[in-house]
C-alpha cells in the first residue's frame, strides 16, 4: 500500500556533532503515529521538518503523493498544534479558529465552519471569548480546532498534553484520541511519555540521538524491542552486562552480551539466582522489590505485595530474558 | 529581494545611514592641521574636560536626588503616594529644551523668583545671574534625576524580598542589609541610570547654550567653531566628543552586572511599609506635594509667561496683563505658524522612517538565517544613541555637503531634507529599542502557527506580527516623535529657513525679547508632547 505520508532518508545536520536522521518513516492514511524519545532525540525536529519549519539537508517528504520537500509551510496543508498552543493573543477564539479559513468563502461559510469545528472540540458558543480567559484544557482544544478548521491533510501535535496538569491530562488524552479517530485524519505526534504514546498511537516510532530505533505497535516494542535502547526506554528493565559478571552468567549470558529482564519477568522461586531483599516499594496491587545478588548487583522484581520482606533471602528465576550484543549498548 | 540578500543589503543601508557619516568625519578630521590646532590650544582641552566633569557631576547630583526618592515611593506607603509618584516623573516626558526655557522664566535673572527676591529685599538689580556651570548643573539635576528615580524604582520593584529576609535572618541589620544586599542588587539599575545621565549630560546642548554664558562645553564649542567657519576644527572637536562618549559608554557598561539582572525578578518584591506615626505621615505627604510643586513650577511658569503680551511686563513682580494674544499671533500669522507645521511634518516623517527601519531590523534580526546579522544590525540601530546629537549633526553636514554619487554622497545641506534625516537617525535607537524588544517578546511559534494555517510571509506580518507589535510601535513611535518635535541640538546645526523648527523659532523670539511668543511655542510643544505620549502609552 502506498503510504500517505512518507519521510524518505530525511537528514538534518545542526552542528558537526548534532544531527537528525537519515530517517525514513511511513504513515498510512488515517493512522496515528507517536514519536517517542528522550529530550534531544530529534522528535520535534522530525515534526518541524514535516511541517516545513525546518528544511532537510537531504531526503524527501511526501504527503498524499505530493513531494512537499521544497514547499513553504503555508502551502503544505499540515495542521499543527504547538506545545504552548501559540494562540494569537490579539484575536478571540472565533478569529483564531477562522485564521486559516481566510479566502475560503463567504463570511457566512467561514462562521458556519468555525461553529462546526468548535462544536467538534466541545466548545460550541465560545467564539467571542478571549483566549487568555480560557483554561489550559480549553486553550488546547481551541488550538486543535484552529488546526483542524482548514481541513489539513496531516495533523501534527507537538507534546499536546504536556502543558496540562496530570488530572486533566488523562481525560484530555482520551478525548483527543476519540476526536482524531472521528475526524479520521492522519496524525503524527510528539511525546516523551510512554503511556501517552501507547495510548494514542496506532504505532510508535522510538527515536534516539536523531535516529529511528524502532517503529511498531506498543506490544511489539515492549515484547520484541529491536535494540537495548528501546528495551530500556520503553518499560522498566533490569540491565545486566555480561563479560565476567556472576549474575549475568547465572542468567545465561555469554561474553559480549547484555541481558535485559523486565521486573515482572523475574519470579521468586525455590531455587535459582540467590540474593537478599534490600528494599520493598509497595504500589497497592503489587510491590517492587530490590534484590541484591551475591555478586553485588541489584535487580528489580515485580511481585505480589506479600511475596517477600526486606531482609529475606530469596532465589530468583527469570521467565524471559532479552539478549543484545554488547557493542550496540 | 530574496531573503538571502535582504540581510546584507539592509545592514549596508543602516551602515550608510548611521556609521558612514561618522567615519567620514573621523577620516576628514585627521587630514590637514586641525588636529594639531586642537592639541595645541589649551582652551580645547579645558572645554573637553568641562564636558566630562559636568557630566560626572550631573550623574552624582541626579543620583543624590533620584535614588532616595525612589526608595521613598517604592518602600513606604503614605497618602497621595501614587499620584505624587507619577507627577515627579514628569520632567522625563517633556522636551529638554522646554525645561530649559521654563527654568529661564522661573529662576533666570528676570524670572519670577529673582523678581520676587528683588522685591522682598528691595534690591536695585537682580539678586543673581543664572549662568555658568552651576546653572547648567541645576538644570541637569532637575531634568535628569528622573532616570535614577525611574530605574531605581523599577529595580526595587523587581527585588526579591526573600533575599532581604535572608540577610536579616543571617543577622544583618537594616543598614547592613541596605549596604550589603539591596544596593549591590540594584547595581544594574544604578549603572543603567548613571549611563543614561552621563550620555544625556555629555550630549546636552540646550542648557549649556542658554545658561553657559562664557562657560563652554564641547557641544556648544562645536557649534561655535562651526559658526566661526572653522569646520575642520569642528570635526576634530566632534571626534573628541565622540571618543569621550565611547569611553564613557564602555566604562559604564562594564559595571552593569548582567548576572545580577538574571538573578532578579524571581521572587516577590518587599511589601510597602505604611508610615505609622501620623505626624511623619503628614510630613511625608506635605513634602511630597511641595516637591511635586517645585518640579512642576517651571512648566506652570511657562504657561503663565505665554499669556503675557509683548512689552506689558517690565519691572513688576507678577505680570500685570494676561491675554491669549500670543497664541492668536502664533496660530494666526502664517509666518509664525510655519515653524510649528515644519516641526510637525519633520517629526512625523522621521518617526515613520525610523519605525519602518526598526520593523525591518526586527524582522531581519530574527529567524534561522539571522545569526550572523543580528549583532551588526542591532549595534547599528543602537549606535546613534551612543553619540551626542552634535556629533551626528556635524557628521551629516560633512557627509552630505559633497556630490559624489559613487561614494554614496549627495548634496543635502541647504535642502529641507537633511534635518528630518538627522531626526530619523537620532530616533532610530528609540524606535529600534522598542520594536526589537517587542519582537523578542513575540513567541516564534505564533508566526509558525500562522504559516501552518496557510498564511504567507506578508500575511503573517500583517495579520499576526504587526497587531502584536502595536504597543511597542506606539510607545517607540510616540517617544521618537516627541524627541524630534522638541529637538534643538541637531536643528541648530542643520536647519534652513524653509524648515526652521519650533526650537529655533523659540530662540529667535527670545533674542527679540518676545518672551510671551517663546513661552507660547514652549507650551504648544509641551501640550503636543504630552498628548502624543499619552496616546502612545495607552493600552
Amino acid at each position: 500500500m502506498t503510504p500517505f505520508v512518507l519521510l524518505a532518508g530525511v537528514h538534518k545536520q545542526w552542528s558537526p556533532t548534532v544531527s537528525v536522521g537519515p530517517l525514513s518513516l511511513e504513515l498510512q492514511r488515517g493512522e496515528i503515529v507517536a514519536l517517542l524519545g528522550p529530550s534531544g532525540s530529534g522528535k520535534t525536529t522530525v515534526l518541524r521538518l514535516l511541517a516545513g519549519f525546518e528544511a532537510p539537508d537531504a531526503g524527501r517528504l511526501v504527503v498524499d503523493g505530493e513531494d512537499v520537500t521544497l514547499l513553504p509551510p503555508a502551502r503544505r496543508r499540515c495542521g499543527m498544534v504547538f506545545q504552548h498552543y501559540a494562540l494569537f493573543p490579539h484575536l478571540d477564539v472565533g478569529e483564531n479558529v477562522a485564521f486559516g479559513l481566510k479566502g475560503s468563502g463567504h463570511e457566512g461559510v467561514v462562521l458556519r465552519k468555525v461553529a462546526e469545528v468548535l462544536a467538534l472540540v466541545g466548545l460550541a458558543g465560545f467564539e467571542r471569548r478571549k483566549v487568555q480567559e480560557l483554561s489550559g484544557g480549553q486553550q488546547q482544544r481551541v488550538a486543535l480546532a484552529r488546526a483542524l478548521a482548514p481541513e489539513p491533510r496531516v495533523l501534527l501535535l507537538d507534546e499536546p498534553l504536556s502543558n496540562l496538569d496530570p488530572t486533566l491530562r488523562e481525560r484530555t488524552r482520551r478525548e483527543l484520541g476519540t476526536l482524531i479517530k472521528r475526524v479520521g485524519i492522519t496524525t503524527l505526534f510528539v511525546t516523551h511519555e510512554q503511556e501517552e504514546a501507547f495510548d494514542l498511537g496506532d504505532r510508535v516510532a522510538v527515536l534516539n540521538e536523531g535516529r529511528l530505533e524502532q517503529l511498531g505497535a506498543a506490544d511489539e516494542l515492549y515484547e520484541r524491542p529491536a535494540s537495548l535502547f528501546v528495551a530500556t526506554f520503553v518499560g522498566r528493565a533490569n540491565v545486566v552486562r555480561g563479560g565476567g559478571s556472576g549474575t549475568a552468567r547465572a542468567l545465561g549470558a555469554r561474553d559480549g552480551e547484555v541481558l535485559v529482564v523486565r521486573p515482572e519477568r523475574l519470579r521468586f522461586a525455590d531455587a535459582g539466582l540467590p540474593g537478599m531483599v534490600r528494599e520493598r516499594r509497595y504500589t497497592g496491587a503489587a510491590a517492587f522489590y530490590q534484590v541484591e545478588t551475591e555478586h553485588g548487583e541489584r535487580l528489580e522484581v515485580l511481585a505480589g505485595p506479600e511475596a517477600a520482606r526486606v531482609g529475606d533471602r530469596v532465589y530468583l528465576e527469570p521467565v524471559r530474558v532479552l539478549t543484545f550484543p554488547e557493542e550496540r549498548a | 529581494m530574496s531573503s538571502r540578500l535582504a540581510r546584507p543589503g539592509f545592514t549596508l543601508l543602516l551602515a550608510w545611514l548611521v556609521l558612514y557619516p561618522v567615519v567620514i568625519v573621523v577620516v576628514d578630521s585627521v587630514r590637514g592641521d586641525a588636529v594639531a590646532t586642537f592639541v595645541s590650544r589649551r582652551g580645547e582641552w579645558g572645554v573637553l574636560w568641562a564636558s566630562v566633569w559636568i557630566s560626572l557631576a550631573s550623574v552624582a547630583l541626579a543620583a543624590v536626588i533620584g535614588v532616595p526618592l525612589a526608595f521613598l515611593f517604592e518602600w513606604l506607603e503614605f497618602p497621595g503616594r501614587k499620584t505624587l509618584g507619577s507627577l515627579i516623573a514628569l520632567p522625563a516626558v517633556l522636551p529638554p529644551f522646554v525645561g530649559v526655557l521654563a527654568f529661564l522664566f522661573l529662576y533666570g535673572e528676570s524670572g519670577f523668583v529673582a523678581r520676587a527676591v528683588q522685591a522682598v529685599l528691595r534690591l536695585r538689580g537682580p539678586p543673581w545671574r543664572l549662568q555658568g556651570a552651576g546653572a547648567i548643573l541645576l538644570v541637569h539635576a532637575y531634568s535628569m534625576y528622573v532616570y535614577f528615580y525611574l530605574l531605581t524604582r523599577a529595580g526595587l520593584a523587581k527585588l526579591d524580598a526573600s533575599m532581604l529576609e535572608a540577610a536579616q535572618a543571617l543577622g544583618a541589620g537594616r543598614w547592613q542589609t541596605l549596604r550589603r544586599v539591596t544596593l549591590p542588587l540594584l547595581r544594574p539599575s544604578l549603572a543603567g541610570a548613571a549611563l543614561l545621565v552621563f550620555m544625556t549630560a555629555l550630549g546636552s546642548f540646550s542648557a549649556p547654550y542658554v545658561f553657559g554664558g562664557g562657560f563652554r562645553v564641547m557641544t556648544t564649542q562645536i557649534v561655535a567653531t562651526k559658526l566661526n567657519g572653522e569646520l575642520p576644527l569642528a570635526m576634530v572637536e566632534t571626534v573628541a566628543l565622540a571618543l569621550v562618549a565611547a569611553v564613557g559608554l564602555a566604562l559604564l557598561r562594564r559595571t552593569e552586572g548582567e548576572e545580577i539582572l538574571a538573578a532578579l525578578g524571581k521572587g516577590e518584591a518587599p511589601r510597602r511599609r505604611p508610615i505609622r506615626r501620623a505626624s511623619v505621615r503628614t510630613l511625608a505627604t506635605t513634602a511630597g506635594w511641595l516637591l511635586a510643586l517645585l518640579l512642576l513650577l517651571p512648566h506652570l511658569t511657562l504657561a503663565l509667561v505665554s499669556l503675557v503680551p509683548y512689552g506689558s511686563w517690565t519691572t513688576e513682580t507678577l505680570p500685570p496683563v494676561l491675554s491669549f494674544v500670543n497664541y492668536q499671533r502664533l496660530l494666526g500669522e502664517p509666518e509664525r505658524l510655519r515653524p510649528l507645521v515644519n516641526s510637525l511634518w519633520m517629526a512625523a516623517a522621521s518617526t515613520l522612517g525610523a519605525i519602518a527601519l526598526a520593523l525591518a531590523a526586527g524582522a531581519l534580526a530574527r529567524g534561522r538565517r539571522a545569526d550572523r546579522w543580528r549583532g551588526p544590525i542591532e549595534s547599528l540601530v543602537a549606535l546613534p544613541w551612543a553619540l551626542p546629537g552634535t556629533v551626528f549633526a556635524i557628521a551629516l553636514t560633512t557627509t552630505f555637503s559633497v556630490r559624489a554619487p559613487l561614494a554614496l554622497r549627495w548634496v543635502l545641506v541647504g535642502t529641507v531634507f537633511l534635518l528630518p534625516l538627522a531626526y530619523l537617525v537620532r530616533n532610530l535607537p528609540i524606535t529600534g529599542r522598542a520594536v526589537l524588544a517587542g519582537y523578542r517578546q513575540l513567541d516564534a511559534a505564533l508566526a509558525e502557527a500562522a504559516a501552518s494555517l496557510g498564511a504567507g510571509r506578508w500575511a503573517t506580518f500583517r495579520r499576526v506580527t504587526l497587531p502584536l507589535l502595536r504597543p511597542a510601535l506606539a510607545a517607540g513611535g510616540s517617544l521618537a516623535f516627541v524627541a524630534a518635535l522638541g529637538d534643538f541640538v541637531t536643528s541648530i546645526v542643520l536647519y534652513t529657513y524653509d524648515n526652521r523648527p519650533i526650537s529655533i523659532e523659540i530662540m529667535s523670539s527670545l533674542r527679540l525679547n518676545e518672551l510671551g511668543v517663546a513661552a507660547g511655542f514652549g507650551v504648544i510643544l509641551m501640550v503636543v508632547s504630552a498628548l502624543v505620549l499619552g496616546l502612545g502609552v495607552r493600552r
